[in-house]
């Protein structure tokens, strides 16, 4: 798993809008920085870097809501959970078929049909899961959103001082 | 699980002031489903926990230099229950799948002897010999078996994990971290500095920056 970039020079007497500006604005850069091969299904860690990301970036406008403006921060929230939940819907499948190859792998060759015939399922499912995650990785969407983003920290952080 | 509002944040407040209202709230929360999810079988509640560790964990990434070692502490303690709270979920999403695949074989084989058995008074239990998915089920079964096992497992552990933090003092120690903060914030609300002097400087504005992940 990616480490979360350090935001440095951060300090606790700093104005809170400040600090929301800061963290934000490299929480979303990250995003951006993670969404390279996401759909390729043979390197399942660069997604799950990704989906971290977004995670991360939901989290810390979470915390820092207040600091933004509350209607244009709603629609930047609601696109960033979107991508987050169509991440964690091809990561569910990701973890699922390496769960259940393991555990095939450890029963007698007789005792595998039908643990293949539900990863075969879930291939099925990881594959369509892939297919819906395509409009959210769009390079040019994701830069759209951390502009959006950007923005509203411009706010933030002249509202602080 | 919707998260607790945390209220009178103020963006323009130091960062510490504002990071401790929503530490509170947020380890409130963690602590509050504690009991509830001590029930082995208390799946939702267990699942709620989760959410909450998750929430502790991410605001004390970037927030918790400012309560010093606890907050370092819990920090890593929630990212531990968050893990282990997430694998016990992971097995309660695929087991009733299992169940479910189980019992559709069971469906489609019994469908399958039906139509073998024409126009017979009865059904012939030799028949049970050609179902067609009859070597598919026991390795569903095992599998349900691994991961009802398994839960159960990991549920101990998560027990244990709680366990010991809450007698270490995991959040206590955090809680009063936090709680220095909110009364030292109180106390300066109450004494403003008077007339023309300058306001000391805030000992946490002195303090060396720090980087958050």
């Amino acid at each position: 798993m990616a480490k979360a970039r350090d935001v440095v020079g951060l300090a606790c007497g700093d104005p809170f809008g400040t600090t929301a500006a800061r963290v934000v604005s490299i929480r979303a850069d990250e995003l951006l920085q993670h969404s390279e091969g996401v759909l390729d299904t043979s390197e399942i860690e660069r997604l799950h870097d990704m989906r971290v990301a977004s995670r991360r970036l939901r989290a810390a406008m979470e915390v820092f809501e207040p600091c933004f403006p509350r209607k244009r921060f709603r629609v930047a929230l609601k696109e960033v959970k979107a991508i987050a939940d169509a991440l964690g819907e091809r990561r569910d499948r990701d973890v699922s078929v390496i769960a259940l190859e393991t555990f095939g792998a450890a029963l007698a060759g007789p005792d595998r049909r039908g643990v293949a015939a539900m990863i075969d399922q879930l291939r099925e499912e990881q594959s369509l899961a892939n297919e819906r995650l395509v409009p959210f990785v769009d390079r040019r969407r994701l830069t759209d959103l951390r502009d959006g983003i950007e923005e509203l920290v411009a706010v933030a952080d002249r509202r602080a001082v | 699980m919707k998260a607790r509002k945390v209220r009178k944040l103020d963006p323009a407040a130091p960062l510490d002031q504002n990071a401790a209202k929503i530490v509170r709230t947020r380890v409130d929360e963690l602590r509050s489903l504690a009991p509830q999810a001590l029930d082995p079988d208390a799946t939702e509640a267990q699942h709620n926990m989760r959410i909450a560790a998750k929430r502790v964990r991410y605001v004390l990434e970037v927030t918790g230099f400012c309560f010093g070692a606890p907050a370092q502490t819990a920090c890593r303690r929630a990212r531990d229950l968050q893990d282990l709270l997430g694998e016990m979920h992971d097995c309660d999403v695929m087991l009733p799948r299992v169940q479910a695949e189980i019992e559709r074989l069971r469906g489609e084989d019994a469908r399958a002897l039906l139509l073998q058995a024409a126009d017979a008074d009865d059904l012939d239990p030799g028949l049970v010999a050609h179902a067609p998915n009859r070597t598919v089920y026991r390795g569903l079964e095992l599998l349900a078996v691994h991961l009802r096992a398994r839960r159960a497992l990991l549920f101990e552990r998560f027990h244990h994990l709680w366990q010991a933090q809450v007698s270490k003092g995991t959040w206590a120690k955090l809680e009063r971290a936090v709680d220095e903060q909110l009364s030292k914030t109180k106390e300066e609300r109450k004494s403003p500095p008077n007339g023309n002097a300058d306001p000391a400087p805030r000992e946490t504005a002195r303090a060396p920056s720090h980087s958050a992940s």
